[in-house]
């Protein structure tokens, strides 16, 4: 689904990503670890081409990232909230979304319904714009449109960040859902180990830019990433 | 200096203070609405200070007199205390001229603290916008109608000014009172809630159908004129084209300009602003609007191009209806019709794309959710320089024309350029699209703020 190949960024002389070969295949559930500064977004957002990496290549189903525009069409994604057009309210949002991927009214109301739990109450119908939302609220509207369009690859960095606890549980439930159903394939950076250990089926932690470990087995994870961390 | 040479000038055998005199009252006019349009409190500034342990009169005074600290307050002085040496200080002394610029300047102080009061305590409400449409009526109006003169009725307060200190001293005691109503005003609010601006979505479908014709480029231009209403800093770039549509009325009924036969040469610069003040203006800083948001279009299957595409259609449509506000114009003569074709051809196609390709030099993010004026985030040197080329380029075309054939040939020149760009638009647009897709990667990093 995903290969990463040499892939470099380094700004002047200190080198922030230095990436061999990464690869993941359909419908995993990919966690990203690693400390504050580790080159966790910078990976994404060259994997997403948003950062122009200094070497090195990234294909997304057969399509090189920096050579055209295709993969995007399957591709979901938020980052930041400059991932969001913060002076429209939320359902002004998800209407532009709707048009731009060519979706029905039909196919939104099913897509928002599956978020009715997530957004409880406080993100549809209201007269607020985006910009004016809290942080946890605006994170799920990211995470909503980044999931519009049946994408079949969804980067999310820091989902788990701002979200109640409800939130934070209606959230894994969700991604776990959609993983099962559409067989989609989800990147997830995050601190919180106990979530990304639950969810996913592999982790790779990151230090100083590189993979330093590169974790498949489910049992192991949480120990091993605990023994890292506390260091 | 000037001051006095125009009063004399426009009021020939009169005495220049008698006729300042009545006329002070237009200015405190004028200063109350643009007092109104431009004056802010530095609210923001409340945010970072309310938590920490300093008395909260104490930071009122603070922000209260950051605000003092202003050009605006100093515009009055400037402006008078130049007239106020020439001409008061030989026919009266020193006394009178301090009286006399001492009420005048803090006239325009009082004004400073009312408005701060009033435009916090009636924000967004339709009585505010009431009172200042029923001020802007009474001064306008009332000497022209002839109702009272307003001007006769603030004379005597500066006449008096000059031969006693008593209008002084009742404006020094306004000026603390005003200051006073201001400051409990603010202090009684001082909670974020109150005096921070949340908008309210106050419409709910504000989309111009006709965009919707040109599919996902028309929802980019959909968008971009939602981002447009809602943001301070571009509304007042939209309503700047609306008083630019005016622009004509000071040249079109100058003596000067006007001649039997041909076109004043200074039109085709009116006519240039007039039609295409909107895309100069909000152009200039093309993709720094977007700033905030690079990625959701960066993210999207040909988003970029469509976004740019979406600008185009918005700056077209625009001036289209620059161009047909601006028809009435030809009251002043059919040839002022055929300047402003002329140069809405030429906006069109080819001076749009001219302001696009330079303001892709480097643009630099903003913050759209700062104030208004005087706000140059954003705006770098390209931004100033671009001023240039949109001022020369039309008269490379028109004058070769105008001098070797006549000024009607001139304009024909204009518009075959406007017409051939508009024909090849694809390719000219094309080539701005280029140009952001090379540079993608740095200008979103840019606006990311991440280098």
């Amino acid at each position: 689904m995903i290969s990463v190949k040499n892939l470099k960024k380094q700004y002047k002389e200190a080198v922030v990503l230095d990436v061999e070969t990464l690869d993941i295949s359909t419908s995993e559930c990919f966690g990203l670890v690693g400390n504050n500064g580790a080159g966790k977004t910078t990976l994404f957002r060259i994997m997403l081409d948003l950062v122009r990496p200094t070497d090195g290549t990234v294909i997304i189903n057969g399509h090189q990232v920096n050579q055209d525009e295709e993969w995007k069409k399957f591709t979901g994604a938020y980052l930041d909230e400059h991932m969001l057009l913060a002076y429209l309210t939320p359902d002004e949002y998800f209407q532009t979304l709707r048009k731009i991927y060519g979706m029905s009214e039909a196919d939104l109301e099913v897509h928002l319904g599956k978020f009715t739990e997530l957004f409880n109450d406080e993100i549809r119908g209201k007269k607020k714009y985006i910009r004016d939302l809290s942080k946890g609220n605006l994170k799920k509207v990211g995470i909503a449109a980044a999931l519009m369009g049946n994408p079949e690859v969804v980067f999310l960095d820091e989902p788990f960040e701002n979200l109640d606890p409800s939130s934070q549980i209606r959230l894994k439930k969700l991604i776990l859902k959609e993983k099962e159903d559409s067989r989609t394939t989800f990147l997830i950076s995050s601190h919180d180990l106990n979530h990304v250990t639950e969810i996913c089926d592999r982790i790779v932690l990151l230090e100083k830019g590189k993979i330093i470990r590169d974790l498949q087995e489910k049992e192991a994870m949480m120990s091993e990433l605990e023994a890292y961390f506390t260091g | 200096m000037l001051l006095k040479v125009i009063i004399e000038k426009l009021a020939e055998g009169q005495d220049p203070l008698t006729v300042l005199n009545s006329y002070l009252i237009y200015f405190f006019l004028g200063e109350f609405m643009y007092r109104y349009f431009i004056q802010q409190l530095p609210v923001v500034e409340l945010e970072s200070l309310l938590h920490l342990p300093i008395g909260k009169s104490k930071i009122m005074h603070i922000l209260l007199l950051r605000s003092f600290i202003s050009p605006i307050n100093v515009i009055a002085l400037l402006l008078f205390l130049p007239f106020g040496v020439q001409v008061i200080l030989p026919a009266s002394d020193a006394v009178g001229l301090i009286g006399w610029i001492g009420s005048i300047v803090l006239t325009s102080w009082i004004l400073h603290w009312f408005m701060l009061w009033f435009k916090q305590r009636f924000e967004d409400s339709t009585i505010g916008l009431l009172i200042v449409v029923a001020v802007l009526f009474l001064g306008s109006g009332s000497s022209y109608m002839g109702w009272f003169n307003l001007g006769e009725i603030m004379k005597p307060v500066f006449d008096l000014s000059i031969s006693t200190p008593i209008p002084v001293i009742v404006l020094a005691i306004l000026f603390v009172a005003s200051y006073w109503l201001c400051f409990k005003y603010h202090f009684n609010n001082a909670y974020l809630e109150d005096l921070s601006s949340e908008e309210n979505v106050r419409f709910t479908d504000q989309s111009i159908g006709f965009f919707s014709r040109f599919g996902l480029a028309g929802e980019m231009a959909n968008l971009e004129w939602k981002l447009i209403i809602r943001h301070k800093k571009s509304r007042t770039y939209l309503m700047l084209s609306g008083f630019f549509l005016l622009y004509g009325l000071i040249f079109y009924t100058n003596p000067v300009y006007a001649s039997d036969e041909g076109i004043s040469t200074i039109f085709i610069f009116v006519g240039v602003f007039i039609t295409g003040i909107f895309m100069i203006q909000y152009g200039q800083l093309f993709l720094s609007w977007n700033s905030g948001n690079f990625d959701f279009f960066l993210n999207r299957r040909g988003g970029v191009e469509e976004l740019i595409r979406g600008k185009y259609l918005l700056f077209i449509s625009v001036s289209v209806v620059c161009f047909l506000a601006s028809v009435p114009y030809v009251y002043f003569g059919w040839q002022i019709l055929a300047v402003h074709f002329a140069t809405f051809l030429f906006n069109v196609g080819i001076l749009v794309h001219a302001i696009i390709y330079l303001a892709l030099w480097k643009p630099k993010p903003m913050d759209l959710n700062k104030g208004a004026m005087f706000n140059y985030e954003g705006v770098g040197a390209a931004q100033w320089l671009m001023v240039i080329p949109m001022m020369v380029l039309p008269y490379l075309i028109y004058l070769p024309f105008s001098f070797l054939v006549s000024d009607y040939a001139g304009l024909i020149a204009l518009s075959v350029c406007g017409i051939l760009g508009i024909i090849f638009f694809k390719p000219l647009a094309k080539l701005n699209v280029q140009r952001v897709m090379q540079n993608k990667y740095e200008i979103s990093s840019s606006f990311r703020q991440e280098l």
